[in-house]
């Protein structure tokens, strides 16, 4: 019955051909927006790797101000880790977490050059957000006299970069100028937030004469309110007078940076769901007027020994054979994303992405022939095979 | 072979009720080459359908074979029609799309049997209506006269016992007509009972036996 099944629709691929095209389309599509489904979901369901609810960013600007910052700096941190209500705090590099901002460098060791996001922060932002370490240790003071710079990697740098050596103590380069020692690696690190997939991160030390990186994290106690915020915010103002003061909650920024990812997101989701209605209901259609010149074949194939059953198996075979001329033109397109490692994204997500899109499709094809091919087995044989 | 009893057929709309066969009884033989004459509308094809399970009676029995098929299922009757009969029909129901082979192979396809033996005797019932040179055409490719013949292949090739031809040669002209009565004739002296609408009286008296139908009753 297959075989006899795909002989008709190949000998009829002439005027099923827009059908082909238009099942055609909606597997791309469709393709498209669950690879951005299953990417985010994907990055959704791996840890963030650090502790954001009772972190507040409190971000700095010097604006016009350029004499002394780096003490006056200096003097914010010691202020802000005096208060009661502050557990600990810790200088960082614009690039805060689920903020807009990011910085990269290529950093290399033994010939292998990885991409990487870059944070400058101090001895005590893996406290501020609790971020464990998987070897060796968070860099301190001490460090600063030590012959090179040190550096905190994350897992990704370290499977990428030092493939299946341990990272710890060795020195990498950094633009190929500057050299890092390594001398910890922590979990992940995903500042953008959860639908962040983990990539290459490293932190670096802020110098001790820095004046540029004036974001500060700070880690509340519980219960700590607004007034504190107002009294903060009060206390800045008057220990830098004429700079920018704004502060803002990392679990806030962390839902804005959702929104980001989501909004475009549910966009294509919608506009996806509107193209398929389309689709469907012109399958639909399709379908319906199909049948209805085809009463003399129906009757016919009734009387040839076609139970309803086989009637309906008939139409619904016809458009699944459609469907899978579409579905292996669409394949040969697909498969190019995981075998070209297209976006640089894991094989896995498009992979899944193709099953799920030829799972939606012969779902959609299945609902809009099943009606028609209901109403096709109704027929009465008798009166089928009497029109003409 | 099919025992009619009583039969009537009334259809009925909201406005109209139109009695199209009436206390009709018919016993046709195995072997037998029967033909059913009688002005249009007065319920041969209607007959004939009844006949073929491709419809019901509104009262009467029916026997096909010595079974009685009143309370038979769908799926019972589709496989009485695959198993038992073959039709023929005056405008050839040929599906355009579909190679001659592949619109012979059609009853087998209900059947449980390999492409290959479908092949076979798709192949050897063309070869007894002598298109077996035709096998890879389509029916656009061919004239009234081998249509006609590619559905007789069509009907015999699941080698049933009983064939209903309704006016097989109504859209031929006498020269073919005959042909395609030959072929029936034939195909009777093999064993096959049959059972002919027509309107030409040439052709009804080349059968062994004549009903005769007016306004859906049978008339002796």
């Amino acid at each position: 019955m297959l075989q006899h099944l795909f002989k008709l629709i190949w000998n009829k691929k002439g005027t099923h051909s827009l059908l082909i095209i238009e099942i055609l389309a909606s597997f791309l599509v469709l393709f498209g927006v669950l690879s951005l489904i299953v990417f985010n979901v994907r990055n959704f369901l791996q840890p963030i790797g650090f502790e954001y609810e009772q972190v507040w960013n409190l971000d700095l600007a010097s604006n016009q101000d350029t004499v002394d910052v780096s003490r006056k700096l200096t003097n914010v941190m010691q202020r802000i880790r005096s208060y009661k209500e502050v557990e600990t705090a810790s200088r960082m590099s614009s690039n805060a977490p689920f903020s807009a901002n990011q910085v990269s460098s290529s950093i290399t060791y033994n010939k292998v050059s990885v991409g990487a996001d870059f944070y400058a922060t101090d001895q005590d932002f893996n406290k501020v957000l609790d971020l464990p370490l998987l070897k060796g240790r968070w860099y301190r003071e001490g460090d600063r006299v030590a012959k090179f710079i040190p550096i905190v990697i994350n897992k990704k740098t370290e499977e990428k970069l030092f493939l299946n050596e341990t990272s710890l103590n060795k020195i990498i380069k950094v633009d190929d100028k500057r050299s890092y020692k390594v001398v910890g690696v922590v979990e992940s690190f995903k500042a953008k937030g959860e639908f962040m997939s983990d990539s290459p991160a490293l932190f670096e030390m802020i110098a001790k004469d820095d004046s540029w990186n004036s974001n500060v994290l700070i880690k509340t106690k519980r219960g700590t309110d607004a007034n504190f915020e107002a009294q903060l915010v009060k206390d800045m103002a008057v220990m830098l007078p004429g700079w920018g003061i704004e502060v803002s909650y990392l679990k806030e920024s962390r839902h804005n940076r959702h929104n980001l990812t989501l909004v475009p997101v549910i966009i294509f989701l919608i506009v996806s769901a509107f193209l398929l209605t389309n689709v469907a209901l012109g399958l639909f259609g399709i379908l319906n007027l199909n049948i209805s010149r085809r009463k003399n074949e129906i009757g016919l194939r009734r009387a040839m020994g076609a139970t309803e059953g086989k009637v309906i198996i008939q139409f619904l075979g016809e458009i699944w054979v459609i469907a899978t001329f579409s579905l292996i033109i669409g394949l040969l397109f697909a498969i190019q994303f995981p075998l070209m490692n297209v976006f640089d994204l894991d094989s896995e997500i498009y992979i899944t992405s193709i099953f799920a899109s030829i799972a939606v499709i012969y779902m959609i094809v299945t609902l809009c022939a099943w009606l028609p091919s209901k109403q096709a087995s109704r027929i009465h044989p008798a009166l089928a095979l009497h029109e003409e | 072979m099919i025992k009619l009893e009583n039969v009537e057929k009334v259809y009925r709309t909201s406005a109209i009720e139109t009695l199209a066969l009436n206390n009709i009884n018919i016993n046709v033989r195995k072997g037998e080459f029967v033909s059913i004459m009688g002005p249009s509308g007065c319920g041969k094809s209607t007959l004939l359908n009844i006949m073929g399970l491709l419809d019901t009676p509104s009262k009467g029995h029916i026997e096909i074979d010595g079974s009685k098929v009143e309370k038979y299922t769908d799926k019972s009757l589709a496989h009485l029609r695959n198993q038992k009969l073959g039709f023929i029909f005056q405008s050839f129901h040929l599906i355009n799309d579909l190679s001659v082979i592949d619109n012979v192979e059609i009853p087998l396809l209900y059947r449980t049997s390999s492409s290959k033996d479908r092949r076979e005797l798709a192949q050897e019932a063309l070869e007894k209506v002598g298109l077996s040179n035709r096998m890879k055409h389509f029916p656009k490719q061919l004239s009234g006269g081998q249509k006609q013949r590619v559905a007789i292949a069509r009907a015999i090739v699941g080698k049933p016992e009983i064939i209903l031809a309704d006016e097989p040669t109504g859209n031929l002209d006498s020269a073919m007509g005959n042909e395609i009565l030959s072929i029936l004739q034939q195909l009777n002296e093999g064993g096959a009972t049959i059972v002919m609408v027509t309107h030409d009286d040439a052709m009804a008296k080349r059968t062994h036996r004549l009903i005769r139908l007016f306004d859906g009753t049978q008339v002796f």
